[in-house]
């Protein structure tokens, strides 16, 4: 019984390193798409799970990377759907930074809440273009395979996300 | 003049046009300081946009062990799933064989049904002959025949019925007596 529930030990020395490779950058992706330290961590493990189940594709490791930013985008899209309202880390709740004052903490986090208010009216998938694409540098063809459509969709969602923010930061400095 | 929409100036602004698009929109914003102001704006914004990059500061080792832990958690639940799973779809009731053995069953039952309770088409009896011989009636065909046999008599008369029918008229030359014979195919 063990046996079949544990794998082998190769496979799990090769998804323990798999796991190791990517693990922060995944993180960062799914971050900076729900904004949330907590809901990233979980969004993460999930995506992970659901990318090792099926391990068949992890077996060219260059798809594979590009196979789990797939996963962790629409990992976190369907969050962001099924919990259309967001929710964010009080200051007092923030990780620490041991490099700056804690004024400069303050500031910091304000301006990242400010980012943030701007983003929660773009949908999911505006939000995750827009980040793929201006936070990330990714270029559009990449933007549009991760977010499974066309090049032409891409850039209407980036537009209409632009748009929308610079509106947004324009009505806030008035 | 016309003005490209926004649309295309937020595009422009992220390097996002097509080599065509991009070349009018350069050509327009030449002569269009409005336009400049707005594209320089969408610049702006992408500009602010990326302090999203900033990543909080986390004790990463520890949430990263966390994460490893739970990850492999998360595997071995999903294993167990499955192997609790697989059991009950052994025991499903209809396998691709099985149901194509049901499937043949009942389809043979219909065509069976159907084919009894459709009524043999009734068939002419062709063969069936009543006719008059040397000495008598005869019916019959198929190999087999009845005789009415008019013995002795030399001078009948035969009559023939629309519907199948024939008659003998005769008068016997011993007896003096008159016989009458009918004989009816149905």
């Amino acid at each position: 019984m063990s046996e079949v529930i544990e794998p082998g030990l190769e496979l799990q020395d090769r998804q323990n390193r798999f796991v190791s490779e990517h693990l922060r950058r995944i993180f960062v992706q799914i971050y900076r798409i729900v904004g949330n330290v907590a809901d990233a961590q979980d969004l993460t493990q999930e995506a992970f799970i659901k990318a090792l189940q099926h391990q068949e594709q992890l077996k060219d490791e260059q798809k594979a990377a590009h196979w789990l930013s797939r996963i962790a985008t629409n990992t976190a899209i369907d969050f962001l759907r099924r919990n259309s309202r967001t929710t964010f880390c009080e200051i007092d709740e923030a990780p620490e930074s041991h490099s700056e004052s804690p004024e400069q903490a303050l500031l910091r986090s304000e301006h990242r809440g400010y980012l943030e208010d701007g983003l929660r009216l773009l949908s999911p998938r505006e939000r995750a273009a827009l980040l793929l694409r201006d936070v990330e540098g990714l270029p559009a063809e990449e933007v549009a395979r991760r977010l499974d459509c066309s090049k032409a969709t891409v850039r209407s969602h980036i537009a209409n996300a632009r748009t929308k923010f610079r509106k947004y930061i324009e009505r806030r400095k008035r | 003049m016309k003005h490209p929409n926004q649309s295309t100036l937020a595009l422009f602004a992220g390097g996002d046009l097509g080599y065509f698009a991009r070349w009018k929109t350069e050509r327009h914003l030449a002569n269009c300081d409005l336009c400049g102001a707005e594209v320089a704006s969408f610049e702006a914004i992408r500009e602010i946009s990326t302090d999203l990059a900033e990543v909080p500061e986390v004790s990463w080792s520890g949430l990263e062990a966390e994460m490893k832990a739970n990850i492999r958690l998360g595997l071995v639940a999903g294993e167990c799933v499955r192997m609790a799973d697989a059991p009950l779809r052994e025991r499903r009731l209809f396998t691709g064989f099985r149901a194509a053995v049901a499937l043949a069953s009942i389809v043979t039952l219909v065509v069976t049904g159907v084919v009894l309770q459709t009524p043999a088409p009734l068939m002419a009896d062709d063969h069936m002959v009543v006719q008059g011989i040397d000495n008598g009636i005869e019916v019959g065909g198929r190999g087999s025949a009845f005789r009415l046999m008019n013995t002795g008599a030399t001078n009948v008369t035969f009559s023939v019925g629309a519907q199948g029918s024939m008659g003998a008229r005769y008068v016997d030359p011993k007896t003096g007596y008159i016989t009458i014979n009918n004989v009816y195919a149905e």
